[in-house]
């Protein structure tokens, strides 16, 4: 069943169009990336489907409602966090909570914030003023925003933006939970592919607000045709640079190493040549494409075009 | 509308209240000063005057009923631009709370403090010149108070409307919109008083017809209630007129994406 409907969503300021026709779905108990460049649409998507900005043409349906006509009814089952949204400085946490907690009318909230605050390990901050915590500690207290009235469709705009490595680890394995228990769908953007990769079902790549591709982490992936190859060479650097520049590959060398770009279909062919004019490597390392390669390949045809 | 989101709003603003000194000052601090500077004045003038009319219960009340106009349209607008200071403003509008909701909670915010330094001014005024206003207006209060309540909240939105429209740049309006209106508005002094041209704006205003009564029933014991009814179809008519405004002027903000940007 789809939790949100987006059909031919278009939103112009005055001649700029931030978001230029797409149309997409999400499942419930999926996550779905939302990807792109800086200025791609992704957070005017996000603020949207929040009801911060009006569309200029285009419908949403959330919970198979329309979205205009059943705001209330809808928001109160979402929820969100940002890294571009803050909660009141001078509130405790508990506060800055509880105010949460009873704008989303959520039954027994201060049972449900308590559970959340030490899931989240805030539990021995609730007494401390907001502008008193760190980056990471505020990025927590949002999130336990983001989750305090159990919403079924969850936007997150880089929620682990400012998070340390365990943190951030305990942030997703939180979210997998989430969706795994409680088929929560999530809405999700982060600059961090290996983060992506990691929790999201399905991506979509927006670009100059037009959806580019549409598929999961690693079906994207399998877009770039090239990987690298790391050849480490103990004897025969000068040989093995002599024969790589004959065959014309793209390569680069430092000290004993050298790197090569290359379609991942000839690989073999290049180990063939380096074992025909037997050169030994000792060391060698291939790396397959990520969704990094696949993002940077996107900016790069953008920017050429 | 939903009491419970209401509410919300309301404790968010009354937890900050007693670790915001600013806060306490505007509550407490500023209207007493005036009150303890204008009525010293006054005295000192009246002890070394021949006439008998009694100018500390005239400015004294004016003082006192003007904060009925300030605190609540302060409230009103300076609470929402807290919102903007705290890039808060999305989670509200993001969660189920409606614009209805919201305006409600920042106008019971805005007639709690507003309680809150009207009764403290009274009682420093009872102290320090023996003057009472609720002693002096008996029963003539509610309609004197809901009028200047009602034309305070007109102030409120029109100023939050603005910003919806204009941004957080025009925030100093927040401050400044009652000093504006004030010399036109009659508070200290009658309309007789003002230049023709300055009367045509002051007919217009609400307050000038509560300040008018006020003096009335101070110096002849009278009233003529049907100004009052008047003020009050005129501020009816204001706040409709602003209310359609605010409204007007978030959905533009929505629809051009300057909501977002006020965060």
């Amino acid at each position: 069943m789809a939790v949100l409907e987006v059909k031919n969503l278009t939103k112009k300021f005055g001649k700029f169009t931030a978001v230029d026709n797409i149309s997409f779905e999400l499942k419930e108990g999926e996550i779905l990336g939302l990807l792109g460049p800086n200025g791609a649409g992704k957070t005017t998507t996000i603020d949207i489907l929040l009801g911060l900005t009006k569309p200029t043409t285009g419908e949403i349906k959330i919970f198979d409602l329309p979205f205009e006509e059943n705001r209330e009814k809808i928001l109160k089952q979402m929820n969100f966090s940002a890294a571009y949204v803050n909660l009141p400085w001078r509130l405790k946490v508990w506060e800055n909570l509880y105010t949460f907690g009873r704008l989303y009318e959520v039954e027994d909230y201060k049972e449900k914030i308590e559970i959340l605050i030490k899931e989240f390990q805030l539990f021995d901050l609730r007494n401390k003023l907001t502008d008193s915590l760190s980056s990471g500690q505020l990025t927590r207290l949002y999130l336990c925003k983001a989750f305090v009235n159990n919403p079924r469709l969850l936007l997150l705009d880089e929620p682990t933006a400012f998070l340390d490595p365990d943190i951030s680890d305990l942030v997703r394995k939180y979210i997998l939970n989430k969706v795994k228990t409680e088929k929560t769908s999530v809405l999700f953007t982060s600059h961090n592919m290996a983060e992506v990769t990691e929790i999201c079902d399905r991506v979509i790549f927006l670009n100059k607000g037009k959806i580019v591709a549409e598929d999961t982490p690693v079906g994207l992936t399998k877009r770039i045709k090239f990987c690298k190859v790391r050849l480490f060479f103990d004897l025969n650097l000068g040989k093995a640079e002599l024969l790589l520049k004959n065959y014309k590959y793209n390569f680069s060398s430092v000290e004993k190493e050298i790197l090569v770009d290359i379609e991942e279909e000839k690989v073999g062919q290049l180990l063939g040549r380096l074992s025909l004019a037997k050169l030994k490597y000792s060391q060698i390392t291939i790396e397959k494409p990520t969704l990094e390669h696949f993002f940077l390949e996107v900016i790069r045809n953008k920017n050429e075009n | 509308m939903r009491i419970k989101r209401i509410t919300a709003v309301v404790i968010r603003h009354l937890y900050i209240w007693p670790r915001s000194p600013e806060r306490f000052m505007w509550t407490f601090g500023w209207p007493f000063f005036g009150l303890l500077i204008w009525g010293l004045t006054i005295s000192f003038l009246q002890n070394n005057s021949s006439s008998n009319f009694s100018f500390i219960t005239m400015i004294i009340g004016g003082i006192v009923f003007w904060e009925i106009i300030v605190q609540p349209q302060r409230e009103i607008s300076i609470n929402f631009i807290d919102e903007m200071w705290n890039k808060n403003i999305l989670n509200l509008f993001a969660s189920p709370l409606t614009k209805a909701e919201y305006l409600t909670a920042l106008v019971v915010i805005g007639i709690i403090k507003m309680f809150i330094t009207v009764i403290s001014l009274t009682i420093g005024s009872i102290v320090l010149y023996k003057f009472n206003i609720f002693a002096s207006f008996g029963l003539h209060i509610p309609i004197l108070f809901i009028n200047l309540i009602i034309f305070s909240i007109t102030l409120g939105l029109f100023v939050n409307s603005l910003i919806l429209r204009f941004g957080i740049s025009i925030q100093e309006i927040a401050w400044a919109i009652v000093a504006i209106v004030q010399p036109f508005a009659c508070v200290l002094y009658p309309l007789s008083s003002l230049p023709v041209w300055v009367q045509r704006i002051s007919i217009i205003l609400p307050p000038t017809y509560v300040f008018e009564e006020m003096r009335r029933i101070l110096f002849s014991n009278k009233i003529e209630i049907n100004n009052l009814i008047f003020a009050l179809l005129l501020n009816l008519l204001y706040l409709v007129l602003t209310i359609w405004f605010f409204s007007a002027m978030f959905e533009k903000a929505r629809e051009h994406g300057r909501l977002v940007k006020l965060n």
